[in-house]
């Protein structure tokens, strides 16, 4: 399998752009809660159950990351040793384009998120039962714009007509 | 826009800036918000100085964690107490991601050892062995340093307060002067460290302090009609020139000077009572309550070097509490004394 084309190279950069900065973000924003918990444990190891969710929650962003990554290689025809499309530059940038938003909001988002998750790791600390109420919660609003930008990402995607392009290369035997 | 350190009294409401977050200190931070929770709260303090008596004021500390103190006397409390106040010490040593901060704090007992060590050498009484172990120069090098009179082993900022304190004194022979210039290098020495750490927390802290300090030191002038206008420290927001010229004034127009300035309540409130009650007992508690509520601010702060410094202080202060509490108690003091001591 050989990858022809400027196309081609466009749109793995784009991919492989989705995976690593949503991925970083997500690694900051659990390291960060992660250090905000372990510090609360020093003291209160009780409280590991719900200081877990709110350590984990940062970590989404890098599987958005990893989902619009992967569609772009599966499509690609990456993963299948029957074909291989070949794509033009302007289809390529398209896809890059389209990993853009998962990318920057998956690393944004999941930086922020990881303080949002400190601080409710440390109100947790104080005020238990507002833990999930407030915590969690605010956390989750944090997440919506990840989830955006991996819609965004995902309609993008299905903007192309990989369908006719598979076809396309199949035909010449690629 | 201004700089922390060039910010004037009338740049702030009530506390000065506390300063942005620093998430190298997510795990100092929250293990001190946990350690918060275990702190005593006002309403045990304000029943154990209306306690009944010693062991009743004791008792109320059996759920939390003074519960060791239970059953000792009053000497083993205080051996006690300075043992906590030395673990709380060696905790924010291994919190403080900045040497620097931590050598800032540790920097109070090394101006305090040297006051009492200069005291001794200057009065020609014999240097002692009873220095604290908390400083940045051991108690031991201490001794050998002053008993040998080479100063070079010390840090530049400890010579450079020998040399004032000892200027001071030899000037009049009178041993404040000592104090004075100990405390006027101490305050000098905190701010410029602190600023060229670009922590404006410490800033706002010290510099505060320096305020209170001063505030203190001229209602102290006033109240003695002293003529001799000495022991205002360097460093504060307050011009120095303001707060001496309100020696000259009555105590009316000292509550108006401060109408503008973030003091006003602590000087009425203070004022108010040295006028009726011809004690500073108040302005004391004022002032470390106006210190608590910074710190309080700084403990808001969810990951920096703020909550830790904050906590530290905060648990200083209640182990200070604590042992004033159990002290008067001990002594049969009078609840509405303690209670206006501590203003709760």
């Amino acid at each position: 399998m050989e990858l022809l084309g400027l196309g081609n190279a466009f749109a793995l950069i784009g991919g492989a752009m989705a995976v690593f900065l949503a991925g970083a973000g997500s690694a900051i924003g659990i390291g960060i809660a992660g250090r905000s918990a372990a510090g609360v444990l020093t003291e209160k190891p009780e409280r590991y159950g719900i200081n877990f969710i709110m350590v984990v929650l940062p970590g989404t962003q890098g599987f958005y990351g990893f989902l619009g990554g992967f569609l772009v290689v599966q499509n690609l025809g990456l993963l299948d040793p029957s074909y291989s499309i070949t794509l033009s530059w302007q289809q390529g940038l398209m896809i890059f384009a389209a990993c853009l938003p998962i990318a920057f909001t998956g690393l944004v988002s999941a930086i922020h998120q990881g303080k949002v998750c400190a601080g409710g790791i440390m109100m947790a600390a104080k005020r238990p039962e507002m833990a999930f109420k407030a915590g969690v919660v605010y956390a989750v609003m944090v997440e919506v714009y990840a989830i955006l930008g991996l819609l965004v990402t995902l309609f993008m995607l299905n903007s192309v007509d990989w369908a006719a392009l598979k076809e396309a290369a199949i035909a010449v035997g690629n | 826009m201004t700089t922390i350190a060039e910010k004037s009294v009338l740049d702030f409401c009530l506390y000065p800036p506390v300063g942005e977050e620093d998430w190298r200190y997510a795990f100092a931070s929250a293990q001190v918000k946990s350690l918060e929770t275990f702190m005593l709260s006002k309403a045990v303090l304000q029943d154990m100085a209306s306690a009944s008596s010693f062991e009743e004021a004791l008792d109320l500390l059996s759920a939390s964690e003074y519960s060791s103190l239970q059953g000792k006397n009053l000497e083993q409390i205080n051996e006690a107490l300075l043992e906590k106040r030395k673990q709380v010490r060696s905790l924010f040593l291994d919190l403080a991601v900045d040497d620097g901060i931590a050598e800032l704090l540790e920097a109070r007992s090394d101006f305090a050892n040297l006051r009492l060590a200069l005291r001794r050498k200057l009065t020609e009484n014999p240097i002692g062995v009873d220095y604290s172990e908390d400083g940045f120069v051991k108690a031991l090098e201490f001794e050998n340093v002053f008993e040998q009179e080479n100063y070079s082993p010390l840090p530049i900022y400890m010579r450079e307060a020998i040399e004032a304190a000892v200027l001071a004194y030899y000037q009049n022979k009178d041993i404040r002067q000592i104090d004075y210039a100990i405390d006027a290098e101490h305050f000098r020495y905190i701010i410029a460290k602190a600023i060229a750490l670009k922590d404006d927390f410490l800033v706002g802290l010290f510099r505060m302090r320096a305020d209170l300090t001063n505030i203190r030191t001229m209602l102290r002038l006033k109240y003695r009609e002293a003529q001799e206008l000495c022991g205002f420290v360097p460093g504060g927001y307050v011009d120095e020139s303001v707060l001496k010229h309100c020696i000259n004034l009555d105590y009316d127009s000292i509550r108006a000077m401060f109408f503008s300035t973030p003091y006003y309540e602590l000087v009425e409130a203070g004022v108010n009572y040295l006028v009726s009650d011809k004690s500073f007992l108040k302005i004391e508690q004022q002032c470390d309550e106006h210190i608590g509520g910074y710190l309080s601010e700084g403990m808001m702060v969810t990951a920096g070097s703020q909550p830790v410094i904050a906590y530290l202080l905060l648990k200083e202060s209640e182990i200070r509490k604590v042992r004033l509490i159990l002290t008067a108690k001990k002594n049969l003091l009078d609840t509405k004394l303690i209670l206006d001591r501590l203003g709760e």
